[in-house]
C-alpha cells in the first residue's frame, strides 16, 4: 500500500499534465462522497420507515405523514404477553450455541492452523458443505430426532441446532486468524517447557483476542437472526423473538405497531454488534470463499 | 525431551484439540444427513405407524418428484427467482463498488451503513418488504397515489409476485457483492490503472480490460455464495406471499416446507431436500475448485 502510492506520487511529479487534474479529483471526490451518502440514505429508507411505524400513535400507525406526535405506546405493549420470555429465549440460545461453539471449535481451528492432517483438504470441504446446506435438509432429521429424544421446544435443542452453522463458522475464520499469528513466539514458549495447549492458552489466544471477539459476535448474530429452525422446532416454551412476531401477526390480526416495534427491539443487538464487527463481517459471512 | 517426542507429543495435543470438533460436527451434521437420505428413502408420514422403516420402495419418493408437477414447477421458480435476484445483486453490487471505490473515512463511514440491509434479522427484513407491498399501509403506494398513479398490489399478481420477492431479496444482499468488490477493488495495484490511463483507455475500457480481470475471482465468488443462498430464501417467502398467490412463489425449498411440514409427509420432503443437498454441494465443489477451501486445506 504504501509503496504502491510513493510510487504513484513520484510518477504525478514526473508527469507535467497531472497538475490541472487536480483539481477535477478534487471535486470527483466530493460528487462521489455525496452520491454515497445519497445513496446509503436510500438503501436505508425502509429500515428508517419501520422505526418510525414503531413511534405512531395507534390511531395513526397505518399513516404515510411524517408529522405525529411520537409515542412509545407500541413498545409499552410488546411488555404484556410472551415476547419478553421470547427474548429472553433469544438471548440464551444464541449465547449458549457461540458458547459452546467457541470452546469447540476455538482448538479445532487452532489444530488446523498449526498442523498438517492428512484429511485437512476433505474437513474444510466438510465444513463449506455444512455451511451451504439448505436449513429443510437438517431440520428434517432433527425434528424426528428431537421428538425422540425430547429436545423439541427447548433452548436447548436450539444450542443444538445452531451448531450446525457456528461451529462450522468458527473453525474457518478462526484458523484464519490464527494463520495470522506468528508461530515464533509460541516456539519460545515451547522451549520454555510450556506444552501445546498452555502455550495456545498464554500465548497464541491472547494474540488472537479481537478475532476471538468478532467471531463469537458473529456467531451471535447468526443465531439471533434464526427464523427457520426456531419456527419448526419452538412452539411455547422456547419460541424465539423473530418467531413471537410472527405471532403478532397471525393471532391477534395484524398488530402493525406491535411488529414494528417489535421489529425495532429484535435489530438493535444486531445493529450494535455489527458496529463493532463491521471490519470482520464480510469475511465471516463469506467464511472461507476467499483465498488468503 | 528429545526431537521425535516432542513431535509425537505435539501430533497428539493437535490431535485431541481437533477431535471434539469434528465428533460435535459429525453428529450435528454427518449424521442428520445420513438419516436424512434413509428417511427420502421411505413413506414415512407421521400418519402411518411404521412407515419410516419401510425401505420396500427406496426409489419411490424420487420417481414420484420426476412426475410430480408442482415439484417441477417449484424448480422452474426457483431458477427464476434465483436468476432475477443474482443478476440484480450482480449488477447493482458491482456498479455502486465502481462508483465508491475511493479510500476516505468518510467512504468507510458509508461502507459500514451498507451492512446494514443483509446483517438485519431476515424476519425483520420480510416485516419490512410486507409494508412496502401492502397498498394501504405502504409509503410507496402513498407516494404513488399522491402522483395520481393507483397501482394494484405487486404480491398479489401471479405474474409479478415473484420478481417482487427477487427485489426484496435483492435489497437484502446486493451489500454482499458490493463489500466483496470493493474489497477486491481496494487491493488492486496502482500501476495497471495509471498505464493504462496513460495509454489514452476510456472508462469503460479500464473496467473491462484492467479492473474485472483483477475483481473476477472475488466476483465469481460472490455471485456463486449469493447463488446458493438464493436457493434457501424462506422469511420473505413465508411473510409475504407464503407461496401464493395459488403456488406463483412456492419454489422448492418452499415446496418441501409445504410438504414436509403442512401434510406430513416426511419421506417425499426428505426426498426434495436430499436433491437439494446434491445440488448444493455440487456448486460448493466450484467454490471450493476457485479456491474456497485454501484458507482451512492449505
Amino acid at each position: 500500500m504504501s509503496t504502491a502510492s510513493t510510487a504513484a506520487a513520484a510518477h504525478s511529479q514526473a508527469t507535467p499534465q497531472v497538475r490541472p487534474r487536480h483539481r477535477k479529483i478534487y471535486w470527483r471526490r466530493h460528487a462521489i462522497h455525496a452520491a454515497g451518502a445519497a445513496l446509503l440514505f436510500l438503501a436505508l429508507l425502509p429500515v428508517l420507515w419501520l422505526v418510525l411505524m414503531s413511534f405512531r400513535p395507534n390511531a395513526d400507525v397505518l399513516g404515510a405523514g411524517l408529522l405525529f406526535v411520537p409515542t412509545l405506546d407500541n413498545y409499552r405493549a410488546l411488555g404484556g404477553g410472551g415476547f419478553p420470555d421470547s427474548f429472553i429465549h433469544s438471548l440464551l440460545a444464541s449465547t449458549g450455541s457461540t458458547v459452546l461453539s467457541l470452546v469447540i471449535g476455538v482448538p479445532a481451528a487452532y489444530a488446523l492452523a498449526r498442523y498438517r492432517f492428512r484429511a485437512n483438504k476433505q474437513i474444510a470441504m466438510w465444513i463449506l458443505v455444512t455451511r451451504m446446506a439448505p436449513p429443510i435438509a437438517f431440520t428434517i432429521p432433527f425434528f424426528l430426532a428431537f421428538t425422540w429424544l425430547g429436545l423439541m421446544d427447548t433452548v436447548s435443542g436450539l444450542i443444538l441446532i445452531y451448531l450446525t452453522f457456528n461451529l462450522a463458522m468458527v473453525v474457518w475464520t478462526m484458523k484464519s486468524f490464527f494463520d495470522a499469528v506468528p508461530r515464533s513466539l509460541e516456539e519460545a514458549a515451547w522451549i520454555d517447557g510450556a506444552g501445546v495447549w498452555q502455550a495456545f492458552v498464554r500465548v497464541t489466544l491472547p494474540l488472537a483476542a479481537p478475532g476471538l471477539a468478532a467471531t463469537g459476535i458473529l456467531c451471535f448474530i447468526l443465531s439471533w437472526n434464526d427464523f427457520f429452525f426456531a419456527l419448526i422446532l419452538t412452539r411455547t416454551d422456547a419460541m424465539t423473538a423473530p418467531v413471537a412476531i410472527v405471532n403478532f401477526m397471525q393471532y391477534a390480526g395484524w398488530e402493525w405497531g406491535k411488529i414494528a416495534a417489535a421489529g425495532v427491539v429484535v435489530l438493535l443487538p444486531v445493529l450494535v454488534f455489527t458496529f463493532f464487527v463491521r471490519s470482520y463481517l464480510v469475511r465471516g459471512l463469506m467464511a472461507g470463499g476467499v483465498k488468503e | 525431551m528429545t526431537a521425535a517426542t516432542w513431535s509425537a507429543e505435539q501430533r497428539r495435543a493437535f490431535t485431541i484439540g481437533l477431535a471434539p470438533a469434528l465428533i460435535v460436527l459429525a453428529a450435528v451434521t454427518l449424521g442428520p444427513a445420513i438419516y436424512l437420505v434413509a428417511t427420502s428413502l421411505t413413506p414415512l408420514t407421521p400418519l402411518t405407524p411404521g412407515s419410516g422403516l419401510d425401505f420396500s420402495t427406496p426409489l419411490a419418493n424420487y420417481s414420484q418428484a420426476l412426475f410430480d408437477s408442482s415439484f417441477v414447477h417449484s424448480v422452474g421458480l426457483q431458477l427464476e427467482l434465483s436468476a432475477i435476484t443474482v443478476g440484480l445483486q450482480t449488477l447493482v453490487g458491482l456498479g455502486l463498488a465502481l462508483l465508491l471505490n475511493i479510500e476516505s473515512r468518510f467512504m468507510e463511514a458509508v461502507r459500514t451503513g451498507f451492512l446494514v440491509p443483509m446483517v438485519l434479522p431476515p424476519i425483520v427484513v420480510a416485516i419490512i418488504w410486507k409494508v412496502l407491498y401492502t397498498p394501504n399501509i405502504s409509503p410507496l403506494y402513498a407516494a404513488l397515489g399522491a402522483l395520481g398513479i393507483s397501482a394494484g398490489s405487486l404480491v398479489t399478481d401471479p405474474t409479478w409476485a415473484l420478481p417482487a420477492l427477487a427485489v426484496a431479496d435483492t435489497w437484502e444482499w446486493f451489500p454482499f457483492t458490493l463489500l466483496m468488490v470493493l474489497a477486491a477493488l481496494q487491493m488492486m495495484p496502482k500501476e495497471p490503472l495509471e498505464a493504462a490511463r496513460i495509454d489514452g483507455a476510456n472508462a469503460w475500457q479500464m473496467f473491462w480490460y484492467v479492473r474485472l480481470p483483477f475483481i473476477r475471482p472475488a466476483l465469481t465468488v460472490a455471485v456463486l455464495f449469493r447463488l446458493i443462498d438464493s436457493i434457501k430464501a424462506f422469511p420473505l417467502i413465508y411473510i409475504i406471499t407464503n407461496g401464493g398467490p395459488g403456488q406463483a412463489t412456492e419454489v422448492t425449498n418452499y415446496y418441501a416446507f409445504i410438504q414436509t411440514f403442512n401434510f406430513a409427509y416426511w419421506g417425499y420432503g426428505s426426498a426434495i431436500a436430499t436433491m437439494m443437498v446434491g445440488g448444493v454441494f455440487i456448486l460448493s465443489l466450484i467454490v471450493a475448485r476457485l479456491g474456497g477451501t485454501q484458507a482451512v486445506g492449505e
